[in-house]
Formats: structure tokens, C-alpha cells, sequence
């Protein structure tokens, strides 16, 4: 395969001026990053030191084996959300190495509100437990919840993708054959006492672990029936009682040691086999991935540069080079594995759709995972590209996206707009993995162009009712609008709300693309079939696309048709 | 809000899911990751790589270590090792975290007055259903010249003496067990 | 050449003595038979005498000193001769003269020898009226009001031993004249509960003293040979731990002095059979200290460089034949070390140490005086003594480097020893120059100490590695996973 030839020149202004913006922003999402995973206020951490009770973060290393990667997913959820109270919606999320095996690590963090489930919280858990079910991935629960946050329940208690799904998905990874093992570290109350029940296996904590349906207030305003924490819940009832619990551990450590013991002893199915190569890092420096990514959104760049900071050796197979030049297609290894990248040079027309469904279909073929870089704006408008039938391009790229049976990634590296956030892999079909930059924007449009769309509709309510705005009243009425839009499409919005599992910082971006990956082999992957692309034929004559005639079959001239 | 930051990742100490050697009565914790030559040694203070041993019967093998080879002679019994390499002998005994995880909680330890290194018993100055208090003379042991008193670790009554005088006993054998006073 | 008068031997012995002897048996075509107890059934000395016979006590220990079943098993045996080894009833009189009584040859020297040197008083006494030199001196017996003040007159430095004592138990220094009297009693007391006998001397103790002595021999007809004398001084705590021989610290003239003055006291004491003058030297001074009247655990030191077999020597002079080599016929040729390998640890204050000997396999080369085997669990029931390392080379510095390479090479696994202490020492500079005393390993506590991290990287690989459950978790991690390493996003 071929290397990637840089065009880059590393020691111009815009690189130096791009890379200390992005350094900027990346330092910012550490920052951030630090602060929702570790910073706790002093009486939380001493509250739970006198409960005698680890901090997530150790329990989660603990676990985990030494000296292997952890790709933490969603770690900003919910931060835009609850006045900044939650952080991390009150969970830590995960894909990590367990006694040698890839797994779903979920953990309640008690020290954010007691470890109370938050909308958004029980929004993270059904994320991982679809995570694990479409990958099939093992789950290791550390249970550790005060509840549900009443006050919100009409967000996160009746509708379907609700707490009840955090049930749900347990029985249907259960039905599927990949385990779950529990660890209750605390109170597992009302519905999450159902996460250790649900589980294959589950271990409580003397002393600290408790599963009941109704606590003891609960169970004394419903009763009036007097007992303790330890009585109604505690370790040695479920061990020795009713048999809820499999396993006693004499502290949180004792716990971690048995969860992995079990984890070391789970069957280790086969995964799905992909070409896979020796590993070679890329050519060039992926550092210079910040110099890359322009400061000014609307300012366009090659992703041939991204695409060689981020696969091996910096080698890229492309496919279809001088055709659709708007979508790069081509075939590259990450860490060995062989991938298909599909990413924008600009907006999606007619010829870049028809590439991206074909190329899309020979991964596929050839069992090879898609990674799709986006940087989309959305698809080409216009009479030409409407007559030409773009929308029906544009369906059959989502139609080949769609029924892809391989795994797909993405990566939102800048803009992701309009159709063309569907139809590169958005969120709506099931990449098993979605990450963004922290420079990404994610919106139906522009802000720009909304921002611009919107207040010419008020400026046109205005006007029917009499009266024309001068510049300045068109400002003001501008600038609250770009700025809601801007702040509602940023990567920190977009992943508070888990529209995505992670904000990346670029330089990260090939590892956690290979543990995903790999992860996402897990799974085995279906033979390739699709739904009905909408299609017909058409003919290319003297520099024009035309519908041929009547008679079906019958070329107009030597020149060859192009059947579609 | 007051912030408290923890360190990104546990200090080795920390984390009781390393595997341990015991040696010389100082545990050491490490880890092994597989790498290109073999594997990555990871202690407390360094990482070693490549490490690789070939095992050429059950008692000779060769160590290769950071490029340098090392003919090792070793006997394994169970979870103690015996290694000679160079010369130099030692013993590492392996500690299974499930188990020292289980046995601290599990096991009440001050109930036992275990012997402190292998010698034999001289005389015993308790007898069984006897009260006791801490810090009370149970025996009397002789080791190489070497006498000492093996004193109770806590209040209580005496339970069992194990060893009769004259008997010969190991490191760290339970030499005298209580059980609590009844109150 | 007549024939012996007996033709079985009864060993009282056990360990790498018991197997010493029986070679030389076999040697000289007599038949060997060992009494045991229980705790040495599989050791190497049973399996290779003619006839081994179980002793039972209260105790390993006390099995060894039960002159009625020992002597009981003899006749059983029809053994016309015994060989008491070293330790044990070796120097015990009573016992001889049993033996004696019995109609048996008692391989040693005389009972009545037994008791002067036995007695050391007596044989302190003994010596200084037969001119020979003795440490300036008090002993309690002769006046005990005065013993205390007379002991304080010698100055210090002084040693406080018991009287009826061998082997360095009960002996204490006394550097600081006002723990003196605290000194006496404890020494007292020790004396008392090990020996039976709380009788005390007191004597001057000389300053860096080397631990000098000569092997003797004699017959039945008065004569009397010197075989040269042995160095000691590397001890702890009085126990002897590297032998050799001839002494670094010996002039010619000095040599000839002390081994002719060994031959002067053994011959005024009538010495029949083998035994050992031990003295201390210092400061060009030598001071006679005791005499065991018996065969040393040293003793191959002596045999390497004379080429005489000491134990065939004993054996003919119990059989009542006389010397047949004078003193000038004896040479003594290259340089010959004992090292004594122990079950205990050095490097942890010499707590002894137990264990099954899962691997052995000696270095070739040297002599190896053994009392183990393969398979053999080591116990604390006695002496923590496993074996000798003897090497023999033209000179000091080729003997050393032959001990070194020979406790380096040695493979004992399942019961730590101190070989790795064995090789410091012989590796140890002062050693090497032969500028050593008896304080010299308690002067260099780094020696004993020697470096627990050395190299411990190495034995932490090798225990991983074997070690199937910490390979199986580095073997359980994916490959990539083990490549990426510990990142975090």
C-alpha cells in the first residue's frame, strides 16, 4: 500500500497558528476531563473514607488489569446539565481488560449525589448496555446508587429507553449468552437492586453492600415494620438467606478480586476475524493533527492529512481517486486491522454519494470495518444535482451505511451538518462507537446559515406586521440566536447529552479507534445484505448524463453507459 | 468546593490485584505483560523487557534478561520457587491475592501465637483451659542457641498447645490457640 | 601387616561424620554398624552402614546420648570396636569406660584422658605445671571468695567461661569491667543448665585472637606426632565456620612452635589415639585454650595436606598398633579450606532454617563431607550442619578460589543454607589477605548482611515466569491491549 505523501508544510503560520488553537482546546478538554473525573468536594470524599468505601476511580483500577488501556466513554456526559452538579452523570463508563478479557466496565460514582441515578445517568447506562449488547461485550457492574433523583423521575422512569431499559438490556445480554457480573458496594435500592439480580453473577460487600427493593424508610412508611440495613439487605442474608447474592467478600478489594477470578474463568468465544497485519505506527507525527485542523470552522482542508496521522505507516489504498473527489474512500490498518475510511473533502454530490454506497459495499464484501472521518457541511443543493437525483443518492449511500453489516466508527473530526451527519454513520444508525473533537460542531445546519435562516424568518414575521428592522435590530436579533446554536451544537453539548461517546483529543483518536475495534469484534458480523436502492440506468453522451431512451437497452453510442 | 486530586493511576502499592512474591519476608508485587521477545516485566520501581525463561527440564532452565542470559536452576513446590542463579539461592513464595485478600478479613489473627522462626519447643507454662492475659510467657522454644519466650497476643483462654516439649516445629507454626473469654 | 582385632565397628554418630567413617571402614574392610533414631531413618549414613540398629528417647538428641542402648545395640551388632564421632559422648568418660567395660576398643583416647582435658580447669592446671602456656587466669574453684576480685585483677578485656563448657557455650566477653559480676551470673546459669555444672573460669581474652590448633596423634607406646596445625578464626559466636591449613598468620618458627608444644602437652598427658590442642594466638603470643580429645568436624583440613586418613589412624591405634610414620616422615603439602555449610540464613540474623532438600548436586573438584541426601527433610531436632566443602590447591589463593567456585557451583534447593555467605566471605578482601580473626565477621556485619536487592530482579523474572498463574494473565491479554499499554483517554 501506498504512503500518504504530506503536503503539509509543518512551519507555516496557519500550522503554528491551528496547532496552538487545538493544543488550546486540548488542554481544555484535560482539563475538564480531570475535573469531572476527580474533582469532589472535600465532605463527599470524607463521607465516604467513614464509610469505609473506595473512590469509583480506584475500584474501576483495581479491576482493570495493570497496564492495559481503558477507553472511558462519555466522561462529560451531563456536563451542561444539572448546574454543572452531576459530573460524568454520576457514572463511569468503559471499555477495559479484565483478566485478559475485553469488557463493558459501568460503575455508580457515590460521590457524585450518593451515586443517584440522573436522567441522563440511566441515559449512559442503557448506552452501555447497548454498547454491549451490539458488541457483545461482558459487563462488570460496580454498584454503588442511592437511586433514582425523584425530583426528575418523568425524564428517566416510564418511557421506553428509561431505567426499564437498564433491565432490559440486562435480560437480552443475558438471553444472548454474554455475561454480567455484579459488585454491590452499597445500597442497590428499588430498580438497581435488579442490576445484581439481573446479572449472572454477583458478589456483595460485607458491610457496605445492601440490595433491597424499599429501604428501610421505605419499608417503614409502607408497613410499619422496624429493621436494619444489614437485616433487610445485607451481605450475610443474601449469601446465606435468600441466595441473591452468590459470593461474601470481606471488603471492596476482596470484591474486585473475586469479580475478576470470575471474569478469568468466563468462555472466550471466538471473534469475528478480520484481515489483520503487523502494527505500524504512521509515518508522520500524529501531533501534527493539531496543526491541521483549521481555527476557523468554515476553512477546508484535505482529510488525507488527518487520515495519515491516524493509520498505519501512514499507508492508504484509495479507491475511486478521481471520481466523487468530495468523499475520500480508500482502504488503510489501524494497528494491523484492516479498515475502509470513508471522510469528506466538502459537500456530499451525486458522485461522492454513488462512490461512498459502492465503497461502502466492497468493505462490506470483504468484511472490512468502516471508519468514517466526518467534516460535512451536508449534501450539494440545487436544480443540477436535484434533476441529476441526488436525493436519491443520497438515499442510497444511507441505505448501504445503513445495512452495512460490519462494524462502523466514527470519528466527527470538524462539522457534522444537515443529511450528511446521517448519512457518514451519525449516531441514528448504529456506529458501534461515536466520537468527536473538541473543535466538532453538530447541528441540522450551519449556525451560521440557521442563525442566518432564522432571523430572516422573524425579520419576515416583523415585517407583515409592519415595520423594517435596521442592521442593528437584525444584529441583535442575530447574535442571541448564533450564540444558543453555537453553544447547542459544540462537541461539550452534543456529548453532555450523550449524542456521542466521547469527546477525543485528536492525538488519542488511533488508540481508542483500536480498542474499539477491537472491542467491536466481539460480535460476529452477518453476511452483507441491504434493503432496495433506489436505482436506475443512465447514460453519459457528449459531457451530459442522460436518461436513455424509450427502448430499454439500446446505448446511444460507443461510448459505453454507466448502469446504476 | 474543595477539591481533592487523586492521582491518575494507584500507585503499585496500592492495588492488591498485582501478583506477589514473598521474599525473604518482603513482598515484592510485579506483573507480566506479553511483548515482542517474550514479555515485559513490571516491579514497583522499573519495567524489564524483554524477559524470557526456557525451561529445559524441571529443575534447569535459562533466563534471558534485558539481553543478558542467565542459566537458572530452580525446584518448584507448589507456591515456593527455589532459584539459584549465579550462585546465589533464594526462595519466593507466591501469594495468591484472592486468598490473602480473603484470609485478612476472614481469619482472626490474634488468636494464634505462632512460632517466629523453626525451632523446638523447651518448655511450655500453660495448660489448656487456662486464662491468660496479653503478654504473658506460653513458652519457652529453643532455636539454635537462641531462646525465646513466646509470649499471648491477646486476653483469652488457652485453647490447644500444639507442640509438646521436645517437639520441633516450622517457621511460623501455630503454636498455642485461644479463644476469646467468655464474658 | 596383622589383622585387626575386630572386625565390626559400632558408629554412636549421625550426619556426615557417621558416613566419614563408615568410608574408611569400608576402606579397611570392616564391617560398619550405626545406631539411629527415628528422625535420621533416611539419612545417608543408615542406608550405607552393614547393620543399623534404632535408638528411641524423648528426644533425637537424647537417642544419641543413651549409653545403655547404644551399648545394648553393639553387642547386638558383635562389634568389637566403637567410634564415638564428634559431639554427642564423644568426651564423655563415663561412657568410654562403659564401652571399655563392655569388652569393646573405645576409639579415642583413654578415659582418663577423657576427664583431665574434659575438666577445663584441670586441663588449664595441667598444662601451665608442665611449663607449656597458658592465659593468665582465675578460676572460681580455687577460691570463690575471691574469684570476682581476682577475675577484675586480669583487666579487661576477659572471657568468662564455663568450666565443664566446650564449644562456645556459656562464654561470654567482658570488656567493661562493671558488667562483670552480671556476666558471671548469666555464664553461671548457662553453665548450669547446658553442662550440668556451674563452675566458672575466667581468662584473659586477647584482643583480634586467631584460633589456632594442632592435630595430634598417638599410641599406645608413647609416641606422639603432630599433623600440623589448623587456622579458625572465622567464627560466629564461637562456632567455626571456614577451616584451613597451614595458617596465613604463622612464621615457620611460630608454626614449629605451637605444633611442638602440642606434641609436648599431648605427650606429658600420655595422649593415645586423635585429638586436637587448641590455642589462642595474637600479637605473636599464643595461649594454650583446650584440648578435645576427640576427632574434629575439621578434620579433612588436616587429612588433605598430610594425605594421612585420620580415621583409619584412630582405628589402628584403638586396635593397639603403634605409629608407623615419625614425625618427619609427615609433610604437609599446598594449601587445604574447609567451609561448613549450614542450614540457616546470614542474612537474617543466622535464624536457622528447615525445609525438604528438593534439589542437590555438588560441585565437582573438592572433597564433600555430607550428611544429607536428596529428598531429606531438614529439621531443627539437631545441629544445623549439612555438609563440608573441602578444597585442597599448591597454594592459599588457589584454594580459595576453588572453595568460591565450588559454593557457588553447589545446587542445594528447598532448605535455604548459607553458601551464599560462604562465597562473601571467600570473596572478602580480608580474607583473602589472610588478615582475620575471631571478631572478624562481627566486625563486618555486611558480610553476614550481605545485599538482599543484588540482583533480585533477576530471581522476581525467573519466579514470574514460572509461575502459571502470572503468565496466564500476561498470556490472557489480547495483543494489541498488551501493546497499547496503560493508556488512559
Amino acid at each position: 500500500m501506498q504512503r500518504i505523501t504530506s503536503v503539509l508544510k509543518v512551519n507555516s503560520h496557519q500550522f503554528r497558528n491551528n496547532e496552538l488553537h487545538n493544543r488550546r482546546l486540548a488542554d481544555e478538554l484535560k482539563e475538564r476531563q480531570r475535573a469531572a473525573r476527580f474533582q469532589r468536594p472535600e465532605r463527599e470524599l470524607e463521607r465516604l473514607r467513614r464509610q469505609n468505601k473506595l473512590f469509583v476511580r480506584d475500584r474501576v483500577e483495581a479491576l482493570l488489569d495493570p497496564h492495559t488501556p481503558f477507553l472511558e466513554l462519555s466522561t462529560l456526559a451531563a456536563n451542561k446539565a444539572y448546574e454543572g452538579e452531576v459530573p460524568g452523570a454520576a457514572q463511569v463508563v468503559g471499555v477495559g481488560i479484565v483478566a485478559g478479557r475485553e469488557v463493558i466496565v459501568h460503575a455508580d460514582d457515590a460521590s457524585v449525589k450518593g451515586g443517584a441515578w440522573y436522567p441522563l445517568s440511566v441515559k449512559k447506562i442503557v448506552r452501555a448496555l447497548d454498547i454491549a449488547i451490539e458488541n457483545r461485550l461482558p459487563v462488570v457492574h460496580l454498584c454503588d446508587c442511592a437511586g433514582g433523583f425523584l425530583p426528575l423521575q418523568a425524564e428517566f422512569f416510564a418511557d421506553r429507553y428509561h431505567a426499564g431499559r437498564i433491565l432490559r438490556n440486562q435480560s437480552i445480554l443475558s438471553k444472548m449468552g454474554v455475561p454480567q457480573v455484579a459488585i454491590a458496594m452499597g445500597h442497590c435500592t428499588a430498580g438497581g437492586a435488579y442490576v445484581p439480580a439481573l446479572s449472572d453473577y454477583n458478589i456483595i460487600v460485607e458491610g457496605t453492600g445492601a440490595i433491597f427493593l424499599g429501604g428501610p424508610p421505605v419499608v417503614k412508611a409502607a408497613t410499619g415494620e422496624n429493621v436494619s440495613v444489614e437485616e433487610l439487605g445485607g451481605a450475610h442474608m443474601h449469601t446465606g438467606v435468600s441466595g441473591t447474592s452468590d459470593y461474601l467478600a470481606s471488603s471492596e478489594m476482596h470484591a474486585i478480586a473475586i469479580a475478576r477470578d470470575i471474569v478469568a474463568h468466563l468462555k472466550r468465544p471466538a471473534k469475528a476475524s478480520i484481515d489483520r497485519a503487523a502494527p505500524e505506527p504512521p509515518l508522520y507525527d500524529p501531533c501534527e493533527l493539531y496543526g491541521i485542523i483549521p481555527k476557523d470552522p468554515r476553512v477546508q482542508f484535505d482529510m488525507r492529512e488527518i487520515v495519515a496521522r491516524l493509520v498505519d505507516g501512514s499507508r492508504f489504498h484509495e479507491y475511486q481517486p478521481r471520481f466523487g473527489t468530495t468523499l475520500v474512500c480508500g482502504f488503510a490498518r489501524l494497528h494491523g486491522y484492516q479498515i475502509g475510511v470513508i471522510a469528506n473533502n466538502g459537500v456530499l454530490f451525486n458522485e461522492s454519494a454513488l462512490k461512498g454506497a459502492h465503497f461502502i459495499q466492497l468493505c462490506d464484501s470483504n468484511r472490512t470495518p468502516l471508519l468514517f472521518l466526518q467534516n460535512v457541511t451536508g449534501f450539494m443543493v440545487g436544480r443540477e444535482y436535484e434533476r441529476r437525483g441526488i436525493t436519491k443518492d443520497g438515499a442510497k449511500l444511507i441505505m448501504a451505511m445503513s445495512g452495512a453489516s460490519v462494524p462502523k466508527l466514527t470519528v466527527i473530526c470538524n462539522g457534522s451538518h444537515g443529511a450528511g451527519t446521517y448519512a457518514m454513520a451519525g449516531r441514528a444508525f448504529d456506529p458501534r462507537f461515536v466520537f468527536t473533537w473538541p473543535q466538532a460542531q453538530i447541528s441540522a445546519m450551519g449556525a451560521e446559515q440557521a442563525a442566518g435562516v432564522l432571523t430572516h424568518v422573524k425579520a419576515r414575521q416583523l415585517a407583515r406586521e409592519g415595520g423594517r428592522l435596521s442592521k442593528q435590530e437584525l444584529e441583535t436579533i442575530r447574535e442571541p440566536i448564533l450564540e444558543e446554536y453555537r453553544e447547542r451544537s459544540s462537541a461539550y453539548y452534543a456529548t453532555s447529552e450523550i449524542w456521542d461517546d466521547g469527546i477525543l483529543d485528536p492525538i488519542d483518536t488511533r488508540s481508542a479507534l483500536a480498542v474499539a475495534l477491537s472491542a467491536s469484534l466481539n460480535a460476529p458480523i452477518e453476511a452483507p445484505h441491504y434493503g432496495v436502492f433506489r436505482m436506475y440506468r443512465r447514460i453519459w453522451v457528449r459531457g451530459h448524463w442522460m436518461r436513455p431512451s424509450v427502448r430499454e437497452g439500446a446505448p446511444v453510442d460507443g461510448s459505453g453507459g454507466m448502469q446504476l | 468546593m474543595l477539591s481533592l486530586s487523586f492521582t491518575q493511576q494507584s500507585a503499585v502499592g496500592e492495588i492488591d490485584v498485582y501478583h506477589t512474591f514473598e521474599v525473604d519476608g518482603v513482598d515484592h508485587k510485579l506483573w507480566l505483560s506479553p511483548c515482542r521477545q517474550g514479555y515485559r516485566l513490571h516491579l514497583t520501581d522499573q519495567v524489564i523487557a524483554p524477559v524470557k525463561f526456557v525451561s529445559h527440564n524441571d529443575s534447569c532452565g535459562l533466563l534471558t534478561i534485558a539481553g543478558e542470559a542467565e542459566p537458572v536452576r530452580f525446584v518448584v513446590d507448589g507456591d515456593v520457587l527455589h532459584v539459584l542463579i549465579r550462585g546465589r539461592t533464594r526462595t519466593l513464595r507466591y501469594r495468591d491475592p484472592l486468598r490473602t485478600l480473603a484470609s485478612v478479613a476472614g481469619q482472626d489473627n490474634s488468636l494464634v501465637a505462632r512460632a517466629p522462626m523453626p525451632g523446638v519447643v523447651l518448655t511450655t507454662t500453660v495448660s489448656p483451659g487456662q486464662s491468660v492475659s496479653a503478654g504473658m510467657a506460653l513458652m519457652m522454644i529453643e532455636s539454635m542457641k537462641l531462646e525465646t519466650i513466646i509470649r499471648c497476643p491477646q486476653d483469652g483462654v488457652v485453647d490447644r498447645i500444639h507442640f509438646e516439649e521436645g517437639d520441633s516445629f516450622e517457621r511460623d507454626a501455630v503454636l498455642v490457640t485461644l479463644t476469646k473469654e467468655g464474658r | 601387616m596383622h589383622t585387626l582385632p575386630f572386625d565390626t565397628v559400632l558408629i554412636a554418630n549421625r550426619g556426615e561424620i557417621a558416613v566419614r567413617i563408615i568410608k574408611t571402614l569400608r576402606k579397611l574392610g570392616l564391617r560398619s554398624a550405626i545406631v539411629y533414631h527415628e528422625v535420621d531413618a533416611q539419612t545417608p549414613a543408615i542406608a550405607m552402614a552393614d547393620v543399623a540398629i534404632e535408638v528411641s528417647a524423648r528426644t533425637p538428641i537424647a537417642a544419641y546420648l543413651d549409653i545403655a542402648q547404644i551399648i545394648a545395640a553393639a553387642r547386638k551388632a558383635n562389634a568389637g570396636a566403637l567410634h564415638p564421632g564428634y559431639g554427642f559422648l564423644s568426651e564423655n568418660a563415663q561412657f568410654a569406660r562403659a564401652v571399655i567395660q563392655a569388652g569393646m576398643a573405645f576409639i579415642g583416647p583413654t578415659p582418663e584422658t577423657i576427664e583431665l582435658m574434659g575438666d577445663k580447669i584441670r586441663a588449664r592446671n595441667f598444662v601451665q605445671r608442665n611449663g607449656f602456656p597458658v592465659a593468665p587466669s582465675a578460676i572460681e574453684e580455687d577460691d570463690p571468695a575471691t574469684f570476682v576480685s581476682k577475675a577484675r585483677a586480669i583487666g579487661a578485656p576477659l572471657l568468662v567461661k564455663p568450666s565443664a563448657g566446650g564449644g562456645g557455650k556459656g562464654m561470654r566477653i567482658v570488656r567493661d569491667l562493671d558488667t562483670l559480676e552480671d556476666a558471671i551470673d548469666l555464664s553461671r546459669s548457662e553453665g548450669q543448665r547446658y553442662f550440668g555444672d556451674g563452675r566458672l573460669y575466667v581468662e584473659r581474652y586477647v584482643e583480634d585472637p586467631r584460633h589456632i590448633e594442632v592435630q595430634v596423634l598417638g599410641d599406645a607406646f608413647g609416641n606422639v606426632v603432630h599433623l600440623f596445625e589448623r587456622e579458625c578464626s572465622v567464627q560466629r559466636r564461637f562456632q567455626k565456620i571456614i577451616e584451613e591449613s597451614p595458617s596465613p598468620a604463622l612464621s615457620p618458627e611460630l608454626r614449629e612452635r605451637i605444633c611442638e608444644t602440642a606434641v609436648g602437652i599431648a605427650r606429658a598427658a600420655n595422649y593415645q589415639n586423635a585429638g586436637t590442642v587448641e590455642f589462642i594466638f595474637g600479637r605473636g603470643e599464643f595461649y594454650f585454650l583446650e584440648m578435645n580429645t576427640r576427632l574434629q568436624v575439621e578434620h579433612p583440613v588436616t587429612e588433605m595436606v598430610t594425605g594421612i586418613d585420620l580415621v583409619a589412624q584412630q582405628i589402628y591405634a584403638a586396635a593397639g598398633r603403634e605409629l608407623d610414620f615419625s614425625q618427619s616422615a609427615i609433610v604437609s603439602d599446598g594449601h587445604a579450606i574447609e567451609v561448613r555449610l549450614y542450614a540457616e540464613a546470614p542474612e537474617r540474623g543466622y535464624v536457622p532454617t528447615t525445609g525438604k532438600v528438593l534439589l542437590l548436586e555438588y560441585p565437582h573438584g573438592v572433597r564433600i563431607d555430607s550428611g544429607i541426601l536428596q529428598g531429606q527433610h531438614i529439621t531443627t531436632a539437631f545441629d544445623p550442619m549439612l555438609a563440608k566443602i573441602i578444597s585442597h590447591a599448591p597454594t592459599r589463593m588457589d584454594a580459595v578460589t576453588k572453595s568460591h567456585r565450588a559454593v557457588q557451583e553447589l545446587v542445594l534447593l528447598g532448605c535455604e543454607t548459607n553458601a551464599g555467605f560462604l562465597a562473601r566471605i571467600l570473596a572478602d578482601e580480608a580474607f583473602l589477605g589472610g588478615q582475620f580473626h575471631t571478631g572478624y565477621l562481627e566486625q563486618n556485619p555486611h558480610i553476614a548482611a550481605g545485599n538482599t536487592s543484588d540482583g533480585l530482579s533477576a530471581f522476581l523474572a525467573s519466579a514470574a515466569l514460572l509461575t502459571r498463574a502470572v503468565r496466564d494473565s500476561a498470556d490472557a491479554v489480547p495483543e494489541l491491549h498488551a501493546a497499547i499499554g496503560s493508556w488512559r483517554n
